[in-house]
């Protein structure tokens, strides 16, 4: 029963490799450390744009998960800073042996499986983000007039703030606000002729006209703001078309946010898939290390050959041995045992 | 009487050269973070520089900066004498010098004390320039077309945006100055044409503000013209309206900030100071102790550290009587000088 992958691994590799595992450690923890702090980022940026995506929106998970991989490879790489310092000293490996069969099947299992599950959402979530932007902002800019209607008052403040921060206008232009009521009727003149004549023209009784909120303004523009009558060309003197248009913002905020965040979610996608490798190798070093020391009997200084390997046997010998140690471990007494589980036994001890 | 002597056995004494030694290498660390403080705050000074009327004192940063220079030389200067410290044979060769760098070490200390001070008076004068600065800025709002001020406009919309201000001191100021261009104005039209004629200097003044003055937490949407006429608007009354544009004047937000900025540094800046003086007294006492070692193969031996060698005013004495020494030394000289010319001309 040949073991899987064996190398052979006298003394100076040994060290090399001890070596080697501490560096990428310290490289694993520092990645670990930046994915943390661009989750952190990341969900803090949702924080404030979560208004404006539609609330049945996946995407916030992206950044959870990343949180949580980003820990577990925190972790991983100071169990790899400690194991591998320790392994070049004979005094403080022995405390080392028994912890570190079990925290190398928690890094494998959890950390890994954590990590690609990470890397699976922040390929497939930025996918649903479009819709869930369109649905949030016609949302928002419905409601941008609701400001004393409990719930939706934030609507105004939030949408005037978006739109100055990120220097857009409207969802896709500055055309969206043709269409939308965004003046509260609170504020409109009952008496005045010209309100209730667009108001009776309209088939749902709203209130549009062809003026854009304040904060779609372009502060580059050389003449003060034209927000009112736009689609007029002969309602503002000296308007001259042919100079391009800087009066207002040109980009509109969907497609602003949607590059926004997904060029968040593939930083963090690219730090996930750099952390997934540095883990895989730091794990993958660690067994050797681990193997190779067993071999010795824990014996750190000891000058002999030993092979470091991956499993000690075969796929199906190691699930027979997991399978026969999880059977003795239910049974109460060895005697009680079936004669049919003792050749099996003394096959694996001879082996 | 030595001033708060202590004893120092070889144990205390390696305990001390090894705490002061990473003392000095956090003070390093503190020197490069009054640095960076002095930078950032130099960089925010030139951001606003257009609106500060290209006169502002650059010196809270300069000197901020210049400090955590020096601090990063003599901290790590510090280190490496409190790591040889503990070698004798390394130790003689820093023997001599260390009584000066003490001195240099206790006026840096004053230098740095004075500078943390500074962040907290010199606000003052930050006031008046922006003043000034703001006022001649709203004026050249207008020429967008002028080369060298065409981005005026550009900055105090985006000043007004980010510090939720409008005007000088109040939204008030606009009305008292012409902010929309000429080339925009509609000379055919009559409105146009009474302003201007109305106005001794020919100015086109509204009683409107540009729309960087608008509050986005204003339930309405903004009024930015006919401010103060209650009439052309439905349901408002500008006495009572308080959300619809900005009350704060730019002056005092830039203010606010800036203080806020100095300030904290100051704060800091006091702190690492505190820092730098027990370090200080720390080298003190290891030098003294040092010196006191009478046999360097002895190194085991116990030794006193002191402060002073002698009380307070005994040291002035001493150092009062060194300096008339050397004045009279001066004068023998000159006199010893002349008696020898004299007879040489005699």
């Amino acid at each position: 029963m040949a073991p899987v992958l064996p190398l052979v691994l006298p003394l100076q590799p040994r060290i090399r490799l001890a070596q080697g595992l501490w560096l990428l450690s310290w490289l694993l923890t520092l990645a670990g450390g930046v994915i943390l702090l661009c989750s952190g980022h990341l969900l803090v940026q949702l924080r404030h744009l979560g208004t404006f995506l539609a609330p049945s929106c996946q995407f916030p998970v992206l950044p959870q998960a990343a949180l949580a991989a980003g820990t577990v490879a925190l972790g991983t790489g100071l169990v790899g800073v400690g194991a591998s310092r320790a392994s070049l000293n004979a005094a403080l490996y022995p405390p080392w042996r028994g912890v570190l069969g079990p925290l190398l099947v928690a890094g494998t299992a959890g950390g890994g499986g954590l990590l690609v599950v990470a890397l699976g959402l922040a390929l497939a979530l930025p996918g649903s983000l479009d819709e869930a932007l369109e649905e949030g902002l016609v949302t928002a800019l419905a409601h941008y007039k609701d400001t004393e209607v409990p719930g939706n008052c934030q609507a105004k403040r939030l949408v005037d703030e978006l739109q100055l921060r990120y220097h857009c206008c409207g969802r896709h232009g500055y055309k969206d606000w043709f269409g939308v009521q965004w003046v509260s009727s609170r504020y409109l003149d009952p008496g005045d002729q010209d309100v209730a004549d667009r108001i009776q023209s309209n088939v749902e009784g709203l209130y549009l006209t062809d003026g854009v909120p304040f904060s779609c303004c372009n502060p580059h523009s050389p003449r003060p703001c034209l927000q009112n009558r736009l689609s007029d060309s002969y309602a503002h003197p000296l308007f001259d078309p042919r100079q391009p248009n800087q009066n207002l913002w040109a980009q509109g905020c969907h497609e602003v946010l949607l590059e926004h965040l997904q060029d968040l979610a593939g930083t963090l996608g690219s730090m996930l898939a750099v952390t997934f490798l540095l883990q895989a190798l730091v794990l993958l070093g660690l067994r050797y290390l681990q193997t190779a020391l067993e071999g010795l009997g824990g014996v750190i200084d000891a000058e002999g050959e030993t092979q470091g390997y991956l499993f000690p046997g075969g796929l199906k010998d190691m699930l027979k041995t997991a399978w026969l140690q999880g059977g003795v471990a239910c049974r109460p007494a060895p005697e009680e045992a079936p004669p049919g589980e003792a050749p099996p036994k003394e096959d694996l001890s001879e082996a | 009487m030595a001033l708060l002597k202590v004893k120092f056995d070889q144990k205390k004494r390696v305990k001390l050269a090894q705490g002061l030694w990473l003392m000095n290498w956090f003070s390093v660390l503190a020197g490069i973070i009054i640095f960076s403080l002095g930078l950032f705050l130099k960089i925010e000074l030139r951001k606003r520089s257009d609106v500060m009327n290209n006169s502002e004192s650059h010196f809270v940063p300069n000197s901020l900066i210049g400090m955590g220079v020096l601090s990063c030389v003599f901290n790590s200067l510090a280190g490496k004498i409190c790591y040889d410290a503990l070698d004798p044979a390394k130790y003689a060769r820093w023997k001599p010098w260390l009584k000066p760098y003490l001195a240099i070490c206790v006026l840096f200390n004053i230098i740095l004390f004075l500078v943390a001070l500074c962040c907290f008076l010199l606000r003052g004068s930050l006031e008046s320039t922006l003043g000034q600065g703001l006022k001649n800025g709203m004026k050249y709002y207008r020429d967008t077309d002028t080369p060298g001020r065409c981005f005026m406009k550009k900055t105090i919309d985006m000043l007004q945006i980010e510090f939720k201000c409008c005007g000088n001191n109040g939204f008030r100021d606009w009305f008292e100055i012409q902010w929309i261009s000429n080339r925009y104005l509609d000379f055919s039209s009559k409105e146009v044409k009474d302003r201007i004629k109305s106005n001794v200097d020919g100015r086109y003044l509204v009683d409107g503000v540009p729309f960087s003055c608008c509050n986005p937490s204003s339930p309405r949407p903004c009024i930015q013209y006919q401010i103060t006429n209650n009439s052309a608007h439905y349901s408002y009354d500008h006495q009572t309206e308080e959300l619809n544009l900005w009350v704060r004047g730019c002056r005092a937000a830039l203010l606010s900030y800036y203080s806020s900025l100095m300030n904290s540094m100051g704060v800091v800046t006091l702190l690492i100071w505190l820092f730098e003086v027990t370090i200080t007294i720390g080298l003190r006492y290891l030098q003294t102790s040092l010196d006191g070692v009478s046999n360097p193969e002895e190194s085991e031996s116990e030794s006193e550290g002191w402060l002073l060698e002698k009380s307070v005013p005994e040291t002035w004495k001493a150092f009062l009587e060194s300096v008339k020494k050397l004045g009279k030394g001066n004068q023998v000289e000159a006199e010893g000088a002349d008696a020898g010319q004299a007879p040489e001309a005699g």
